[in-house]
């Protein structure tokens, strides 16, 4: 079975990196997998990948307190299209591998999970760069 | 009478909505029992097959009708870390299922300890309480009386609120109906404490 799944998240959280990660291991490779730009001009464009939609990866970088809030603010305003309304949410507290790197439960409250009570998702923390964490994330989207 | 008719129309649709928190250790089998019970209260509902279930880190959601009530059901992570995020959820909670694994009496002090740390919080004070015994399928069981007589200390324990103590399986999906039915009425009775968020859902 095909799934459509949407990689997102603020630029340089990682989500190229993870990626390249998925496609190393053998599963993922014949999906397709929309891994789009995170940079702020390119942001509105997000939403022309919405439908059909199953899962949505969203990517945090976990040291960067200082632009977490815009990565709130971002998923909230995502998850209020209509078309996204069915697909699984899944959070990846990247770059755990630093040193520093916020735990999963201030990632979950700087992200403001809690305040979303309609929309079924699941946190994991990941280091793409050491390819932690990725496999136990991946099977809840399979 | 358009006025009249629609009016009717909308009584007959509209559902008094409350929302239900399902706590318990990781791996109680929170996500299971919420599968049986959306497969046992919802008609022609698919649900994914339940050996299937993984590991919640995050939150399930369900929804059943029965009557003029709708459950919303929150599902939530068990492990450790998370339980911090519980009690962001307990003042829209109009009910707290709390799930056991009656096969793990290893593991019952830690949940004992989540346990007694969500019934002394002020915010459930009032709030109706199932309590279940899980996985009395398995051989080597506890039963529910003794896992009752290990969690509820005694009468003062849990306060004002109504509490239930059931004995289920999840996974086969005995006892859930019972449970779910008790927690209804009881939702009702605290429904001036707690009121419904009452909705109007003529587009569903």
């Amino acid at each position: 079975m095909e799934r459509r799944i949407l990689i997102l998240g603020l630029d340089g959280a990682g989500k190229t990196t993870i990626l390249y990660r998925l496609q190393v291991g053998e599963v993922v490779t014949t999906i397709p997998i929309w891994d789009l730009g995170g940079q702020t001009s390119i942001r509105p464009y997000w939403r022309c990948y919405f439908s059909n939609t199953d899962a949505i990866i969203y990517v945090v970088d976990s040291m960067d307190r200082d632009r977490i809030g815009i990565s709130k603010s971002e998923l909230i305003a995502m998850l209020e299209e209509d078309e996204l309304k069915n697909a699984v949410l899944v959070i990846f507290a990247n770059k755990q591998d630093l040193d520093g790197a916020m735990s999963v439960t201030e990632v979950a409250n700087a992200l403001g999970l809690t305040e979303i009570k309609r929309h079924k998702h699941q946190i994991f923390k990941t280091s793409a760069l050491k390819g932690t964490g990725l496999d136990d994330a991946m099977k809840c989207i399979y | 009478m358009y006025t009249l008719l629609s009016g009717l129309w909308r009584y007959i649709r509209q559902k008094d909505e409350y929302n239900v928190l399902i706590l318990g250790l990781d791996n109680a089998g929170k996500t299971t029992y919420l599968e049986q019970t959306k497969m046992k209260f919802t008609s022609n509902y698919q649900g994914m097959s339940l050996n299937k279930i993984t590991t919640t880190v995050g939150l399930n959601i369900g929804q059943i009708d029965i009557g003029h009530v709708r459950l919303n059901f929150w599902d939530l992570g068990g492990q450790e870390e998370l339980q911090s995020l519980w009690d962001k959820y307990y003042a829209e909670s109009h009910a707290v299922i709390y799930v056991i694994d009656s096969s793990d009496t290893d593991r019952f002090d830690e949940s004992k300890e989540a346990f007694d740390k969500m019934v002394t919080n002020k915010t459930l004070e009032t709030v109706p309480l199932l309590t279940l015994a899980n996985k009395q399928d398995l051989e080597g069981s506890m039963r529910v009386e003794n896992v009752q007589k290990i969690f509820i200390s005694n009468a003062q324990h849990l306060g004002e609120r109504e509490h239930k103590m059931n004995g289920v399986s999840a996974l086969k999906g005995d006892g859930v109906d019972e449970g779910i039915l008790w927690l209804v009425e009881a939702i009702k009775r605290n429904s001036l404490c707690r009121p419904p968020i009452q909705k109007d859902i003529r587009g569903t």
